[in-house]
């Protein structure tokens, strides 16, 4: 199986705090790996190192093989295939739905400022197949209906998976959700639950930080477990649901103890 | 301290300046009724005449900066308002507390009786010796009452105000906002008054530094607020913005480099030094010497 | 319910069929046209000229704020330091026009061409820096190049530069000091043009990027938008327009000094923008054509004129951020 993100010895240090010790870890291509651990565990600093936003202070982190991702502008990193949502909703409030989906996808447009200012027929053709596109995304993420709403006066539960879509925009090849069923209810979370799973069917590489377990051994093919910036576990969900150190990271006691 | 407390640059705070130098003079000559003329004082007189002054400029700039920060800022913060609009906000302000002291003063300048003799303490002419065949030159060197007097009284000022900060109930709780705004909230901290003290503190501060200048320069004009107060905005960001410490070594440094440039290039330059040094620092180490970086993504 | 003009308007504007769209449009070009023949209503100006007025400051500040509300308004970049992009226009024509042959709309693009480059030139470095460190290195750059044109003697120092030509006579239109009307219609035509420019930008990639920039730049960047190009373009662009009011400007007032270009004028076309409504073209060219107007219609503005404007600013931010007309706030249909 290929291996579409590793990370390799990555420590990631902000002057006295270590939030990654050494971490390795790998996603394999089209499976859905879940990242847990408690809070402040490390796990949104390695969405933040994956996709730039930090430098790691050691280590590398290799994408599809080829491309390392250290040193990389965010842009670039986005560019190569890399897409995220964030832990609080982040979007462009004051666009349209299918606007912050058609920014997303300008990321593969080749057009660049003069073609849009003269309306050569490149950017014309880019914008109009762009457009379509996003109207495609809005649809697989059942959000179509409110596609000319502002992005701040959609409902919670349409503005989580606007930022989904907004992420698919990009093209990407794996795709970073940061706690997408975060505020919602149990039957959200179903719906949720298939709609990533219809993500991967349709080839996309997840890698997901989630807290809901039930959620999170319903639809990984693997979880990774980190705690205190280590990586404790990395095994299939039945395995490191049982896994005492992890329970004793939860928890802080260890399991036998009673 | 401001920009450490409120992320904002208080872009009021050169016109509140320029406010303070009026108060001085107001108060020396239409208070205490010196004329532009008047001999110099000495002994007591000297003394609690400069402390009125000092204390009039302290209290009408703390006062008007609290007003600015009623007037123009706390509603911008309670809606929580991007930095844009606080910024021209600001910039509003400033223009109109400098306009209104155009129009009232009708452009001309204003000035200060000369209350404390500059008296030179000591003055030297530079001579040079030799060490076998190598010329040692010692340039000229004066230390004159005015200035030194100003030295003393920042020096003590500055001090006083670090150990407030670090010290005091409301030190602790000006500096627990400048770290996290809403942590501090739970924590029991009165936003709204460590914010109005905040300005009250730094008016003062403010007030003392006009205080200075006039007795150092003895005039001012309704826009003197503008160069002096990009020179401190670039002092403060050279040590290191939000650090007070560093506001300290800025502020020498920026004197420093000012004069050794007039002294190059010649003295229409001086402006523009302030600011080509301010540009200088924000592209190369925005940090500056002590602070916070400017630059971290917030994600 | 407030009243939205811009809303209202822009119902209007979508409910009109093309044939009607074509008709609104006209009109107001035609009345914008044939501004400079109501010299004598009581749109007339008691201090100067009426013509005169129209082109500067009018004209010229409609034109900087719309230069201006793609850096401030769209992209959320504060710049203070717009004027000195005018002054490069206005000293291009300055020197050209007084030291070469060249005439008017020969020097016209060289001045753009030096403004743009400008733009670039002040973009580069400084645009990694956040909100309000922008704000004073740009109000920095503003004065570093007044007191650089103050203090350099080649190009006339404090006194300036003076008998910088007319252009020449295009299509039996002449440009003269007492019949204005060829140098509004000329600005009048640069305003459309920018008026193309900027709606034609706003619905393709670039108005995308940087209304993103504007809103959540650190998600933008993430989300592979070029902020760094585009933030560039737009000072440029911005730049661009500047210059071309300023290379009118000189050969208009035929003199260029040192002290025409402060810090005041960038506040100015600052509280145009802001008055008007950031981001939107109308409510930027309503608040600029309002603010520059005013002071010359009626007299006791005028000294206090600076005033006003500083209590323009405050009572805005604090009373209606959005501006008079602010930027599209509900869903419209996306009909290009």
């Amino acid at each position: 199986m290929k291996k579409i993100l590793e990370l390799k010895g990555v420590t990631m240090q902000f002057g006295g705090v270590t939030a990654l010790d050494d971490v390795n870890l790998h996603v394999n291509e089209g499976e859905i790996l879940a990242l847990i651990g408690p809070n402040g565990a490390g796990k949104t600093t390695v969405f933040n190192v994956v996709t730039g936003v930090y430098k790691v202070t050691k280590g590398d982190i290799v994408f599809n093989g080829e491309i390392s991702v250290v040193g990389k502008k965010r842009w670039q990193i986005t560019e190569a295939g890399i897409a995220r949502t964030f832990q609080n909703v982040r979007l462009f409030g004051e666009m349209t739905a299918l606007e912050n989906v058609i920014t997303a996808g300008d990321v593969r447009s080749k057009s660049g400022f003069v073609g849009s200012l003269f309306g050569l027929p490149r950017s014309r053709r880019e914008e109009k197949a762009n457009k379509e596109k996003a109207m495609e995304l809005l649809k697989f993420m059942g959000i179509d209906h409110v596609a000319h709403k502002l992005g701040r006066n959609l409902p919670y539960g349409d503005q989580r998976r606007l930022e989904i879509a907004r992420a698919l925009g990009t093209q990407p090849k794996l795709l970073l959700l940061d706690e997408p069923a975060a505020g919602f209810n149990p039957s959200e979370k179903v719906a949720l639950a298939e709609t990533i799973k219809k993500i991967r069917d349709a080839g996309y590489t997840i890698l997901l930080i989630e807290h809901d377990m039930s959620l999170i051994m319903g639809i990984s093919d693997r979880v990774v477990v980190l705690d205190f910036g280590s990586k404790i576990a990395d095994d299939s969900p039945k395995v490191v649901q049982n896994d005492p150190r992890v329970i004793e990271a939860y928890l802080g006691v260890p399991a036998d103890a009673s | 301290m401001v920009y450490g407390v409120l992320r904002l640059i208080n872009f009021a705070n050169s016109e509140v300046f320029m406010l303070g130098t009026f108060a001085t003079i107001i108060t020396s000559k239409n208070i205490f009724g010196y004329a532009d003329d008047a001999e110099p004082l000495t002994g007591i007189k000297l003394v609690y005449t400069l402390l009125a002054c000092m204390l009039a400029s302290m209290l009408v700039c703390a006062i008007t900066g609290v007003l600015v920060e009623i007037i123009a800022y706390r509603r911008l913060r309670k809606t929580g308002s991007n930095r844009l609009t606080t910024l021209i906000s600001a910039i509003g302000v400033s223009i109109v507390i400098s306009e209104a002291v155009r129009i009232f003063t009708s452009s001309a300048p204003a000035n200060n009786p000369r209350l404390l003799d500059k008296i030179y303490l000591i003055s030297y002419m530079g001579t040079e010796f030799y060490i076998g065949s190598v010329r040692i030159p010692i340039s000229a060197f004066e230390v004159r009452l005015d200035t030194l007097v100003v030295i003393v009284f920042a020096i003590l000022l500055l001090i006083s105000v670090d150990r407030f900060v670090k010290h005091s109930r409301l030190g602790k709780g000006i500096r627990a906002v400048s770290m996290s705004e809403q942590n501090s909230q739970l924590m029991g901290v009165n936003l709204n008054k460590v914010i109005s003290s905040t300005f009250f503190i730094a008016g003062l501060m403010t007030g003392a530094a006009s205080f200075f200048y006039i007795t150092v320069y003895e005039s001012t004009k309704f826009n003197v607020g503008f160069e002096l107060g990009l020179a401190a905005f670039t002092a403060a960001v050279l040590g290191g913005i939000g650090n007070i410490r560093g506001a300290f070594f800025g502020g020498i440094a920026l004197g420093v480099l000012e004069i050794y440039a007039a002294t190059i290039f010649g003295t229409q330059w001086k402006a523009v030094t302030a600011f080509v040094v301010l540009v200088l620092v924000l592209l190369f180490k925005p940090n500056g010497l002590f602070g916070e970086s400017l630059q971290q993504a917030r994600v | 319910m407030t009243f939205n003009l811009r809303d209202k308007g822009a119902e209007l504007w979508e409910k009109s069929p093309k044939p009607a769209r074509v008709a609104i449009a006209s009109s107001a070009m035609i009345f914008a046209i044939c501004l400079p023949f109501l010299g004598g209503t009581f749109l007339n100006t008691p201090i100067s000229s009426y013509e005169a007025v129209l082109v500067y400051p009018v004209g010229l500040f409609v034109l900087m704020a719309l230069g201006l509300n793609i850096v401030v308004g769209k992209s959320g970049l504060l710049d203070l330091g717009y004027v000195a992009f005018f002054a490069i226009g206005a000293y291009t024509m300055a020197i050209l026009g007084t030291t070469t042959s060249l005439n008017f709309w020969q020097i016209l693009p060289i001045g753009i061409g030096l403004a743009m480059l400008s733009g670039v030139i002040l973009g580069l470095p400084t645009l990694r820096l956040r909100g309000d460190y922008l704000a004073i290195v740009t109000l920095g750059f503003g004065e570093i190049v007044r007191i650089v044109a103050l203090n350099t003697m080649s190009i006339g120092g404090p006194n300036g530069i003076a008998n910088i030509p007319t252009p020449p006579k295009f299509l039996s239109l002449e440009y003269t000091l007492q019949n204005q009307k060829a140098y509004y219609w000329t600005v009048l035509f640069l305003i459309f043009m920018v008026i193309w420019m900027i709606r034609r930008l706003s619905s393709r990639r670039p108005g995308r990027a940087w209304e993103s920039i504007r809103q959540d730049e650190d998600v933008a960047d993430l989300m592979g938008v070029r902020i760094l190009k585009y933030k560039i373009w737009a000072f440029a662009i911005g730049a661009a327009i500047a210059g071309a009011g300023g290379v009118v400007f000189a050969s208009k007032s035929m003199f260029v000094a040192p002290e025409m270009f402060t810090l005041n004028t960038s506040i100015l076309i600052l509280a145009c923008v802001v008055f008007g409504g950031m981001g939107n073209i109308w409510g930027v060219i309503t608040g600029a054509a309002i603010l520059a107007y005013l002071p010359e219609r009626i007299r006791f503005i005028s000294d206090a004129r600076l005033l006003i404007f500083g209590l323009v600013l405050v009572i805005m931010m604090n009373v209606r951020a959005d501006g008079i007309l602010p930027r599209k706030k509900r869903e419209k249909s996306l009909q290009s």
